[in-house]
């Protein structure tokens, strides 16, 4: 397997080893050891708990800005549907789109024919389905990356349909390529995203296939610059259309946790949103329940896209224009339906390449090597406090246990067992009396 | 026969709809500690669960132990309960004697026995009504499937 990328990075000069981020890691992928956070790779699922939380801003979202773009020669903002809910309730998809071109996009995609055919694709797919049931939604590349780090056996329930991002990159790519007379790779898809999770589904697709988007660019990067063009825009929001430009982002119910597929009966249909919820759900999903649902759609962020980490508004004040451009929302026009028609006739939708179980550093020993660690780690975890105070730089007793147990740490480690230790932590984490940074 | 490598014995309480399934967890908790493949810990995972669900259903108190082996995971299942006077009839699909507050509660449909046999390579039951049931199930380890 090729190194796994994340969708951050963390600034060991700038971290002060406090352990938020590893007391916030839902998957315990976080260890503190010298002062230091360091990442177990294989276990993190770019879930972005880590990014708000750390005192010391060392921790970074690696998306992309707008100059790295310049090696392009067409570029076209897909646009999430975040973006559109970002702003005050009087400024229209339509103006933001006109920030987006003047902020040096050449053309702002229409997003939403994508995600009617992906809903469509979706509700067929349900429809044919063997099993297992309950289909999961395959939107969320953390939710993705939760089941082949901490619910192997659930990769089979990831539906096999490509997200509408990717489908909208492949179409931005064939029709501009055919229009302009430029190569797929003198165009630029650059998806504009909420979480950093989104970008780094793109550098390295979970299926292992290539992702059909350039790369994307944060709603916070550019938040600002939208802003201020929006105060500047004075034209009235109706009246002059540019090409399509009205379409996008006006027709949309994708990524917000009420997220209707009108196809799907309600009743085995269910949306969720939040890690914390998600994870109950798959609890009962792995142990043979919840078969009489169809189809879970899941983002990790609570209340979807809208509270993605790299969004700037309020997710509230978020939902609440999500819902004013829904209840405003146009009938779609006729040569949308046409177009929708068409694209879904001619184009496929089946994912490209399948999701596996991450494969973890565990299994890569026998499973009586395996057993043998099991029994070692409930050997050393009597001995410890069970009090999970994150001092021996794991999140919790359970985990140094498993470290010490396959070798990756040392029992003395933890504050109880060694004065060593105690000492060691007084020096790192040393300020002098009563002293601050600043 | 292979090698014992790991037995974990565990007690249900019956009638405790509150602690249900909590066995079952604890088992999934081992299985995903040992990394045992996607398609056996399924099993093994919906076998307990039934397992447990039955003992917590109709009995006062039950054991459950797992058996791990370098080819195999069994589930013994003993319970102190009414036990079941026709076990073929209470094999099939959908026969259920289970009392409408457990319907209500969402088990009881006549699918735990069935299911648990589906989902096992090897499945044995015995009972004796009055005095309790036993039932063994072994599900084959992937790399041995």
């Amino acid at each position: 397997m090729p190194e796994l990328k994340h969708g951050f990075k963390i600034d060991t000069a700038k971290c002060d080893g406090r352990m938020y981020c590893m007391r916030a890691c839902p998957t315990h992928a976080i260890r503190v050891k010298n002062g230091k956070a360091h990442l177990i790779s294989e276990l993190c699922i770019d879930c972005g708990s880590c990014l708000g939380v750390c005192p010391s801003k060392a921790i970074s979202a690696t998306t992309i800005t707008l100059a790295e773009l310049d090696r392009f020669k067409f570029k076209v903002a897909v646009a999430s549907p975040a973006l559109y809910t970002q702003f005050g309730l009087n400024d229209t998809p339509a103006q933001v789109g006109r920030a987006l071109l003047d902020l040096g996009f050449d053309a702002v995609w229409e997003y939403a024919a994508d995600i009617e055919l992906v809903d469509r694709a979706i509700t067929d797919c349900v429809k044919k389905w063997p099993g297992p049931f309950p289909l999961i939604s395959d939107s969320c590349p953390v939710v993705v990356r939760l089941i082949q780090v901490s619910y192997p056996s659930m990769v089979e329930n990831i539906i096999p349909i490509e997200v509408p991002r990717e489908i909208a990159g492949r179409e931005v790519k064939r029709r501009y390529s055919q229009e302009l007379g430029l190569t797929p790779e003198e165009i630029a898809a650059i998806y504009i995203t909420p979480c950093q999770a989104k970008s780094i589904s793109i550098l390295q697709p979970a299926e292992e296939s290539k992702s059909y988007l350039d790369g994307a660019v944060a709603i916070s990067e550019i938040y600002n610059d939208i802003l201020y063009r929006l105060r500047k825009d004075t034209k009235k929001p109706k009246g002059d259309t540019q090409e399509g430009l009205m379409d996008s982002g006006e027709l949309f119910h994708w990524g917000n946790p009420e997220g209707e597929f009108p196809n799907l009966s309600r009743e085995h249909y269910l949306p969720l949103t939040g890690l914390t919820d998600i994870i109950k759900v798959f609890n009962d999903i792995e142990r043979g329940r919840l078969t009489n649902i169809e189809f879970l759609e899941c983002h990790a962020c609570r209340g979807g896209c809208n509270g993605g980490n790299l969004t700037v508004e309020n997710l509230y004040a978020a939902r609440s224009k999500d819902l004013n451009l829904k209840a405003n929302m146009p009938k779609p026009p006729p040569e949308f339906e046409k177009e929708v028609a068409r694209r879904y006739a001619g184009e496929d939708f089946s994912l490209r390449g399948s999701v596996k179980p991450r494969s973890l550093a565990k299994d890569v020993v026998d499973l009586r090597e395996r057993v043998m660690r099991r029994k070692r780690a409930e050997e050393v975890l009597k001995g410890l406090p069970l009090l999970n105070c994150g001092l021996c730089g794991a999140p919790s007793c359970k985990d140094h246990a498993d470290d010490v147990a396959s070798a990756r740490t040392e029992i003395s480690d933890c504050v109880f067992l060694s004065k060593a230790r105690i000492d060691l932590l007084r020096k790192i984490y040393k300020k002098g009396p009563r002293a601050s940074k600043g | 026969m292979a090698a014992e490598l790991l037995r974990e014995n565990f007690e249900i309480q019956g009638r405790n709809f509150d602690k249900a399934g909590e066995i079952s967890s604890e088992i999934k908790v081992i299985l995903k500690d040992l990394g045992i493949d996607a398609s056996c810990f399924r099993r093994v995972v919906i076998v307990a669960f039934e397992a447990e669900m039955n003992v917590v259903m109709y009995a006062e108190r039950g054991t459950i132990s797992l058996i791990l082996t370098d080819r195999d995971i069994s589930l013994e299942v003993k319970d102190e309960g009414p036990g079941i006077p026709d076990i073929d009839l209470a094999m099939k699909e959908g026969y259920s004697t289970a009392s409408d507050e457990m319907r209500e509660m969402g088990f009881g449909f006549g699918m735990g026995l069935p299911n648990m046999k589906k989902n096992s390579d090897e499945f044995c039951i015995e009972s004796e009504v009055g005095k309790g049931t036993s039932v063994f199930a072994r599900i084959l380890l992937d790399s041995h499937a």
